[in-house]
């Protein structure tokens, strides 16, 4: 009975064994299939404040970050992540293109990771550009996005993979607002 | 006409006074932070902030009055125009509270109107030493059950409120609480005691946090032994688990669990440089599991050890980048008993785990080996136990299949009531809103020399 109970298991499993979700993946795909409707975009940068060393990440380590599972910058300042409001492009660009889930998941993965302890700080929300760029110009630890159009010099942009958003294969792209 | 201007002056003398300050403040504030991060933290910052957008609205709203004044007065708009711009600057009186000030900011119209207000509630509850700055959640579960076990009825059972409390006590250190309210009587071991269908309150989890970085936190409290997955994953929010309880491998030790479910004392965690690898240590060392046998008190020892000897824990797992979501480990864990009139038992318990987590897909394998080992004797008794969990999510359903087993030696002698059980379960979970999950569960569990019992289980789980 053991043995029968353990390959119906075993089979089951090889059933809906997942195929592999490549944070990122859906990045190129999103690009190209805004491209190919002939919809425009624009980069979303990832921005933090001047006073951080840290000048470039890679997708792994914007995905540990934006995932709360990294809450420390190497210099030991804690990470404070700020993210738009649900209804925005811009938020939903990051959930699919750098966490790979959608609004539902990211908000159980915080409120799962808050509960173990793991997390230790959900992100804070705020809801226009200027917010982000004032909240992370004055906090040293923060890290957020904006659409390339809304960067001053106020805060600095960290290259993602080696790359600036103006370069090719920049990855983060969000619809234009005249094609919202 | 005279006297107004009079105000008019007043008031942007008080604005130049106060811009000053705040810019001097700001620069000695900022080259503090330049020489030494660690001076002035986030909250001060964000205070600093909020009191400068207030001051900018203030400013904004004189400019305004200023305006009116003028048009009112007769005053040419060219002659207000040339007034220096430094000068439309009136401080608010410090005396102001933060509810009045808010009020008589009269907020701007503007997109910035949502983070001002949150930066001025910041302020005001940092401020108000009657706030607290706790935040809760809370998870809760209702059902329905039935099963063939003699004796049993089928009833609607509240199942654990918990309360979960935590607070940034400061920028590096976390309080974190879980506190249940559960009705029912306790089993410790077989033992039943208290009575049915009344309340009682447990605090499960309370933990000052301290986190120093990635490599290193330590928490001190009661908290959640790092022994295997389950434990430290789901704690005692039915909600967040997929099915509608634990595998009874990690039963809790009020509900007949072989496992110390519960330390208090310390814990270190954090990450091991390791790369791509993903590596993160658990160690812990605390009170561990209280000795007597039989025991009909509660087996966490929150406040006296019955014994200098310390339970120890020491866990690793790995997060590899390559495979989002899977985490495989493994933990050790040694305590030594010392039950009342009888030889010392050495427990020992090694767990391994490999848990595949991903949002649509869940494989969650664990195993461990529990041993006792009577002191002075050659007498050593090994449980084994294992589950399978595996589901996957179709729209708002879930169906999932586990597969559990336990096998407790006959003379065991710290759990002998558990004895060997083994079954699969079956269920499907409905989430019915973000907060919300309707769950039916089956289960078919084959114990020795007793009986097979089949159960039926109709829960809703919900976060609030």
């Amino acid at each position: 009975m053991l043995r029968r109970l353990t390959a119906i298991l075993i089979i089951v499993a090889l059933a809906v064994w997942p195929q592999p979700e490549a944070a990122g993946s859906s990045a190129r795909s999103s690009s190209a299939a805004a491209a190919e409707q002939g919809t425009a975009t624009v980069p979303l940068v990832i921005v933090v404040n001047r006073s951080n060393p840290v000048n470039e990440l890679s997708q792994a380590e914007l995905r540990k970050i934006f995932l709360g599972s990294r809450s420390h910058w190497a210099n030991g300042r804690r990470i404070t992540l700020v993210m738009r409001d649900p209804s925005d492009l811009e938020r939903k660009t990051i959930l699919r293109d750098v966490c790979g889930m959608n609004e539902d998941q990211f908000k159980n993965h915080f409120l799962h990771g808050l509960f173990t302890g793991e997390i230790l700080v959900s992100p804070k929300i705020l809801s226009t550009p200027a917010g982000v760029r004032k909240f992370i110009f004055n906090v040293p630890g923060a890290i957020g996005y904006l659409r390339i159009s809304d960067l001053d010099d106020s805060i600095k942009v960290v290259r993602i993979d080696e790359l600036l958003p103006e370069d090719k294969g920049y990855k983060l792209h969000v619809l234009s607002q005249a094609g919202n | 006409m005279r006297l107004s201007r009079q105000i008019v002056r007043r008031s942007i003398g008080r604005i130049v006074l106060m811009s000053c300050l705040i810019v001097l403040l700001g620069s000695t504030l900022r080259a503090q932070q330049a020489s030494d991060g660690q001076v002035v933290d986030k909250a001060t910052l964000q205070l600093l902030m909020a009191r400068i957008d207030q001051l900018e609205a203030r400013v904004r709203q004189l400019e305004a009055e200023r305006q009116r004044s003028i048009t009112e007065n007769g005053l040419a708009p060219n002659t207000a125009a040339s007034l220096p711009e430094s000068a439309a600057a009136t401080p608010v009186p410090e005396s102001t509270t933060s509810q009045t000030t808010a009020a008589a900011m009269s907020p701007p119209s503007n997109a910035q109107e949502p983070e001002q207000n949150q930066f001025e509630n910041a302020m005001s509850d940092r401020m108000d030493i009657s706030k607290t700055l706790l935040r809760i959640r809370g998870f809760g579960d209702i059902s329905l059950h039935g099963d063939t076990r003699k004796g049993d009825t089928t009833s609607f059972s509240l199942g654990q409120l918990d309360l979960f409390v935590t607070s940034d006590v400061s920028d590096r250190f976390k309080f974190i609480g879980e506190i249940v309210f559960e009705a029912g009587a306790s089993n410790y071991y077989g033992v039943t005691s208290g009575s049915a269908n009344t309340f009682g309150v447990d605090v499960e989890r309370y933990l000052l946090q301290y986190s120093h970085n990635d490599y290193f936190n330590i928490s001190a409290g009661r908290v959640h032994t790092a022994i295997g997955y389950y434990n430290t994953a789901y704690h005692h929010s039915t909600w967040l688990q997929t099915t509608t309880g634990r595998p009874f491998l990690f039963d809790f030790e009020d509900h007949g669990g072989i496992l110390p479910i519960h330390t208090v004392g310390v814990s270190a965690s954090g990450f091991i440089p390791s790369g791509r690898l993903g590596l993160h240590y658990v160690a812990e060392v605390g009170n561990g599991r209280a000795s007597r046998t039989p025991l009909v008190e509660e087996p966490v020892q929150n406040e006296i050890d019955d014994q200098n000897h310390k339970a120890l824990n020491f866990a690793a797992f790995a997060r590899p980048e390559a495979i989002p979501g899977l985490q495989a480990g493994f933990s050790v864990y040694r305590n030594v008993l010392a039950p009342a009139n009888a030889p010392k038992v050495g427990e020992t318990i090694l767990a391994g785990h490999a848990v595949l987590i991903r949002p649509r897909y869940e494989w969650l394998n664990e195993a461990l080996l529990d041993r006792h080992a009577v002191a002075g004797t050659s007498r050593v008794f090994n449980t084994p136990g294992f589950y399978s969990q595996v589901s996957k999510q179709f729209g708002d359903y879930r169906p999932y299949l586990r597969y559990q087993y336990v096998n407790v030696a006959r003379n065991e002698p710290v759990f002998p009531d558990v004895a060997l059980r083994h079954g699969p379960s079956v269920g499907l979970r409905f989430d019915a809103s973000e907060s919300v999950a309707l769950k039916l569960q089956y289960d078919y569990t084959f114990l020795r020399s007793q009986a097979c019992v089949s159960a039926l289980n109709l829960q809703i789980g919900f976060t609030f």
